[in-house]
């Protein structure tokens, strides 16, 4: 009796392993990534670089002992590190973390700017030429036809927008508009577009949309039932995700100033190779802001959800 | 409704005011956003005019005949990014994995004692303060720090990149671990399974997909810093690309740059086309 219950549970496993769904285009998936994954370690030797391990552990011993700031060197008490690290705040310090606080608002709220008006279009919902397929009477071809590809096509742009990495966008924008901070809110704004719409476009498609529709089948038309319906009821989301990206153009902000411009970046590539000290003080400046940054938005989503 | 919509307004009006702060102190002005002298100008309309007409040839006069043509050297500029990207990825994601389970409270034993208890909020927050600290500092300023320190070696990229993600993953991780739905957990647990078990069979497998979605999506941008790491000199595209410019070559900029928006918007789609067969919610994309 326990035997054929037993073989008979056996089987049951079997065959509800057997009918469970699968999906060759995720096996071949996996099968592409773990090779890619196998083929970045194969072919990255040696991987330690050419220096032998003797004279690796050289360099890094001297390259740890000169992060310890220059005055506790000497005199080898921690004390006077306080009155170095106030001298490197008061002397640059302040006003690089106050632009890059600056550049990374600045960026997302023109980054913000920018979504808002095609966002309607993200939305497969309502930006097509009978909203959510309700008939609101004949629609002219050339309309048809407005409403038919501005939705790819803006979504198509969010794509390219969001591709391009913003440190690249900063860089080739700083040959062409010279050394000012535009370049930096530009590359941060643009790419933050790409990312934003898609975010909020998400929060649009998965809104609730039966008073959006209400609002159409009443005669409103495809923008004004998402101004007043839709982004009411979005709104609180596009919040999360505007701090969330926010919190994440602070960071960003510290490194574009490596290309030249007085954020936390350009202290650290500046004081790279001779001041270790000052570079290793900027980072850990740089890190704790961005924490405190990072609490700040995490306690504002939360308040928001 | 009105108050809603008296609130956006509200905030709608503070964020153009913030704007407006921030552009003065920043001294913005509407004008910076046109080149500011004719050197600039025609740098400009000879760096669009590239655009149309990426190289398919060297600009370069001094490129030796026997070298890769460009578009072979584009495409092992693209697997050397690919290579980073998947390498850094590699070590976050078992990274992120410990972090992770570590930094969520799904798994831990209910009732436990008091000495229990504190233990694991401990292992809990410094689980979680570590991950904030490894992703507050941008991975281009870690691989400052390891190029510095190690010398340019391929594992000081990987390790570089590999570290703000595993913290970035591994609060994830944990997140989507916690708002895991407990119900199968809690049948495991009333059958006299352990807590471990439970946590392995009963809410891990359930959180699975959205892992993995979530991992992709942190696959696609590190495949675009791995491209920025050619800026502090690690072999990727971006090493490419800043060569170029710096001999003003746009032309090959440009094709260097259409090859790597290629390569994104491809991985953009496979990463699509994952989730939606892997069935796991959007929401998985909020950090």
């Amino acid at each position: 009796m326990e035997a054929t219950l037993d073989t008979d549970r056996l089987g049951r496993v079997k065959e509800l392993r057997r009918s469970r769904t699968k999906s060759i285009y995720l096996r071949i998936s996996g099968i592409v990534v773990s090779g890619m994954i196998i083929w970045a370690w194969v072919s990255s030797q040696p991987l330690l670089g050419r220096l032998s391990a003797s004279r690796r552990w050289e360099n890094f011993k001297n390259f740890a002992g000169d992060l310890i700031p220059r005055p506790v060197q000497r005199s080898g008490d921690w004390l006077d590190a306080f009155p170095w690290a106030w001298g490197l705040l008061t002397d640059e310090g302040f006003v690089a973390l106050a632009t890059t606080f600056g550049i990374a608002t600045a960026a997302i709220l023109l980054a913000s700017a920018l979504v808002f008006p095609v966002l309607i279009f993200a939305s497969r919902q309502l930006a097509r030429p009978n909203p959510f397929g309700l008939w609101s009477g004949r629609v002219s071809a050339l309309k048809s036809f407005f409403w038919k590809f501005s939705g790819p096509v803006v979504r198509f742009v969010f794509v390219l927008a969001r591709a391009v990495p913003e440190y690249l966008i900063a860089f080739l924008l700083l040959s062409l508009l010279g050394l000012q901070v535009w370049p930096l809110v530009l590359a941060l704004a643009i790419h933050n577009f790409g990312i934003l719409g898609r975010l909020w476009g998400e929060v649009v498609e998965n809104a609730e949309t039966a008073s959006a529709e209400q609002a159409i089948a009443a005669g409103q038309s495809c923008s004004s039932s998402f101004i007043t319906r839709i982004v009411p009821a979005s709104f609180n989301r596009f919040l999360i995700y505007l701090f969330y990206r926010w919190e994440t153009c602070v960071k960003d902000a510290t490194v574009l100033g490596m290309l030249g411009l007085l954020t936390l970046g350009k202290l650290i590539a500046l004081s790279k190779g001779f001041f270790w000290d000052q570079m290793f003080f900027y980072i850990l400046l740089g890190a704790s802001v961005i924490l405190l940054g990072d609490l700040f938005s995490t306690y504002l989503r939360r308040k928001l959800r | 409704m009105k108050g809603a919509h008296g609130r956006i307004r509200w905030v709608v009006f503070c964020g153009f005011l913030v704007f407006l702060a921030c552009a003065w102190a920043l001294d913005l002005k509407p004008g910076g956003l046109i080149p500011p002298d004719a050197e600039h100008w025609s740098r400009t309309g000879e760096f669009f005019k590239a655009a149309l007409n990426p190289a398919f040839d060297y600009q370069d006069e001094n490129v030796p005949d026997d070298a890769d043509s460009i578009w072979l050297k584009g495409f092992k500029g693209l697997l050397l990014t690919l290579k980073f990207a998947f390498g850094a990825m590699s070590i976050a994601i078992p990274a992120a994995l410990v972090m992770g389970f570590l930094g969520s409270s799904a798994w831990w034993p209910e009732p436990c004692g008091r000495g229990t208890q504190t233990v694991l909020s401990a292992v809990y927050f410094v689980s979680r303060f570590v991950m904030s600290f490894v992703r507050s500092i941008h991975e281009l300023i870690w691989a400052l720090l390891f190029l510095s320190a190690m010398g340019v070696s391929p594992l000081a990229g990987m390790v570089a990149l590999a570290l703000p993600f595993s913290g970035t993953l591994g609060k994830v991780f944990s997140e989507l671990i916690d708002e895991e739905a407990r119900e199968a957990g809690l049948a495991l647990k009333a059958i006299g399974h352990r807590p471990i078990q439970t946590f392995l069979v009963g809410i891990f497998p359930g959180a699975l997909p959205n892992l993995i979605t979530y991992s992709f999506y942190r696959f696609e941008c590190a495949l675009r810093s791995s491209a920025v790491l050619g800026f502090v000199g690690i072999e990727t595209i971006g090493l490419y690309i800043e060569l170029s410019h710096e001999e003003f070559y746009y032309r090959e900029v440009w094709t260097y740059l259409y090859l790597l928006l290629g390569l994104i918007v491809v991985v953009d789609r496979w990463g699509a086309a994952i989730r939606k067969r892997l069935h796991s919610s959007a929401e998985a994309w909020k950090v």
